[in-house]
């Protein structure tokens, strides 16, 4: 196709359903460092204790821009669930399941639940953090172009052992 | 300060359509002067255009002068476009109120649209992962509307005991009311049983739940009380008052999935401005982007007490004869959602229904309302019109 021929393959960022997550690109790049290494983490305020999720560089109560890092839960109950058998959109498979799950007291998230089959999640199960691979960027780095691995997460059944 | 008119509006053929952005807002602004023929593009001081997707479906940004130039429109007052996805059309109309106002316009066309339909259709529906929080709800694959009103539609049911027939019957009405309306996208009745039986999008919402994809677009003229008496011989519409209001944005944030707490604040908001309460509101176009939308925007705007949604439609209450009429053009279920044009036809159906010229009217409707809500239920823009007794 023309189309395809005119970019030569090239990376389109304004399509790229994932964040960026290199530090030239994103000040929050922390907190894809720590889901590779399993963690799921958010930023505290030093000054007021604020701890608001998504992260952030400035606290959204006092604006003081003294933060840390801490840990939430990487384990949940399953509050409801919805099921999409038709119309996903491309880069996910179907059924996409969605749940909103209860991060034991500390975070309401409204997660993409995956290794779970139609029909098989139900309200009170326990779901736990899974950190994948999402493509990498090619970013320009002078003339060179590096590849920036990066991560993403959704949650998983945890399975009755 | 000012008073501030509607005195104009119209809307071109929405739907499926072999056409560009720019050449609906062409039909959409000639349709708008076929309205009231006293006012000409000459006499507009300003222009407002309401568009979300104009970057990502049409490669268009500085979309106003690019309208205004085809719309024939020389702006000196204010040349601008306003976004704010879903609720762009209100946006648009709010930020010309205000200008005309302060006295910074005088007559201001507000124009919105889009064209969504792309050569390969995955790529709108691609692009509304832009339209959530793109880093935390999109890369979750939560773009697409039907997954988080699906989740809204459970937790209501499981609260307040309402029924999937009752979100039916939502669909029922609006497809009924958009009969006689030839602009918009179905002309179609569906009975129950139809709606019923529709195939699941995500469980409990089936087809007729969801309101479609849209290319379509919409024009309305504000203008200061001392223009708008030079410049119709209609009844005089009075915007009398607004409010918006948002409380979050990504879906972890939200505080209440089925009561909404902004819907609630912009609308005690618009009340308090226009000097009414919810029972002086005889009409109202409400955002039923979803059927479940409806019933919770009757209870949040004060129409019915919270929970009683299901059963204000069940009874008729939201109907011809009933409480409030709403969605009386057919609402986004029937005439579709171009966006940045939502708005602006729900105030040109209030438009009409004040002045007593609408195709289904309410019998001497005197006040009227219109409620935009716009991405993860993030946001809730609400206008009240009215005509002098």
């Amino acid at each position: 196709m023309q189309s395809m021929d005119l970019f030569q393959g090239k990376y389109i960022a304004t399509m790229d359903l994932y964040p960026q997550q290199a530090p030239e690109f994103n000040r929050i790049y922390p907190f894809y460092q720590h889901l590779k290494e399993g963690r799921f983490t958010t930023t505290k305020c030093k000054k007021c204790g604020a701890r608001p999720f998504p992260p952030r560089v400035v606290c959204p109560e006092c604006m003081s821009d003294e933060l840390e890092w801490v840990d939430l839960p990487t384990e949940g109950t399953v509050l409801v669930v919805t099921e999409e058998e038709v119309g996903v959109p491309l880069g996910f498979e179907t059924p996409l399941i969605h749940a909103l799950v209860d991060l034991d007291g500390q975070l309401r998230l409204f997660t993409r639940i995956v290794n779970a089959k139609m029909g098989e999640l139900k309200e009170g199960d326990r779901v736990k953090l899974h950190v994948f691979k999402v493509p990498p960027v090619p970013m320009e780095k002078g003339r060179e172009v590096v590849e920036v691995e990066r991560y993403y997460y959704a949650f998983e059944p945890v399975k009755a052992s | 300060m000012r008073k501030v008119c509607i005195i104009a509006g119209g809307m071109c053929k929405w739907g499926v359509r072999n056409a560009s952005q720019r050449d609906l807002f062409q039909e959409a602004a000639r349709a708008c002067f076929l309205d009231n023929p006293n006012v000409t593009n000459k006499d507009v001081d300003g222009i407002i255009v309401s568009s979300a997707y104009t970057e990502r479906c049409s490669f268009q940004t500085h979309l106003a002068p690019l309208v205004a130039e085809h719309v024939g429109i020389k702006p000196r007052s204010v040349c601008m476009r306003v976004e704010l996805l879903c609720a762009s059309g209100s946006s648009g109309i709010i930020t010309a109120y205000g200008l005309i106002k302060a006295g910074v316009a005088d007559v201001v066309m507000v124009i919105g649209g889009e064209k969504l339909y792309m050569p390969q259709k995955w790529e709108v529906f691609y692009s509304e992962m832009a339209s959530v929080d793109h880093d935390w709800d999109g890369a979750q694959g939560l773009g697409l509307p039907p997954a988080a009103f699906a989740m809204v539609a459970k937790q209501h049911m499981k609260k307040y005991g309402t029924t999937e027939e009752q979100m039916a019957m939502v669909s029922v009405k609006n497809r009924r009311n958009g009969l006689n309306n030839p602009n918009g996208q179905f002309q179609e009745p569906i009975d129950l049983a139809t709606a019923m039986n529709a195939k699941v999008i995500v469980r409990p919402m089936k087809l007729y739940d969801c309101c479609p994809i849209t290319d379509g677009a919409a024009a309305v003229i504000l203008a200061s009380e001392e223009k708008a008496k030079q410049l119709t011989d209609k009844p005089l519409v009075y915007i009398m008052g607004s409010g918006q209001a948002s409380v979050h944005n990504m879906s972890a944030n939200m505080p209440d999935w089925t009561t909404w707490v902004a819907l609630k604040t912009a609308a005690q908001q618009a009340y308090k401005a226009a000097g009414l309460t919810p029972s002086h509101i005889h009409v109202a176009q409400t955002h039923d982007c979803f059927t479940i939308s409806e019933i919770i925007e009757y209870e949040d705007l004060g129409f019915c007490e919270k929970g009683e949604g299901g059963r204000f439609i069940q009874d008729g209450q939201s109907d011809f004869g009933g409480k409030v009429p709403v969605n009386t053009d057919g609402g986004l279920l029937s005439c579709g959602h171009p966006f940045g044009a939502t708005g602006i036809r729900q105030a040109i159906e209030i438009m009409r229904q004040l002045r007593g010229d609408a195709v289904r009217q309410v019998e001497g409707a005197q006040f009227g309302l219109t409620h935009n809500l716009s991405g993860f239920i993030a946001a809730h823009t609400v206008v009240i019109y009215g005509r002098e007794a």
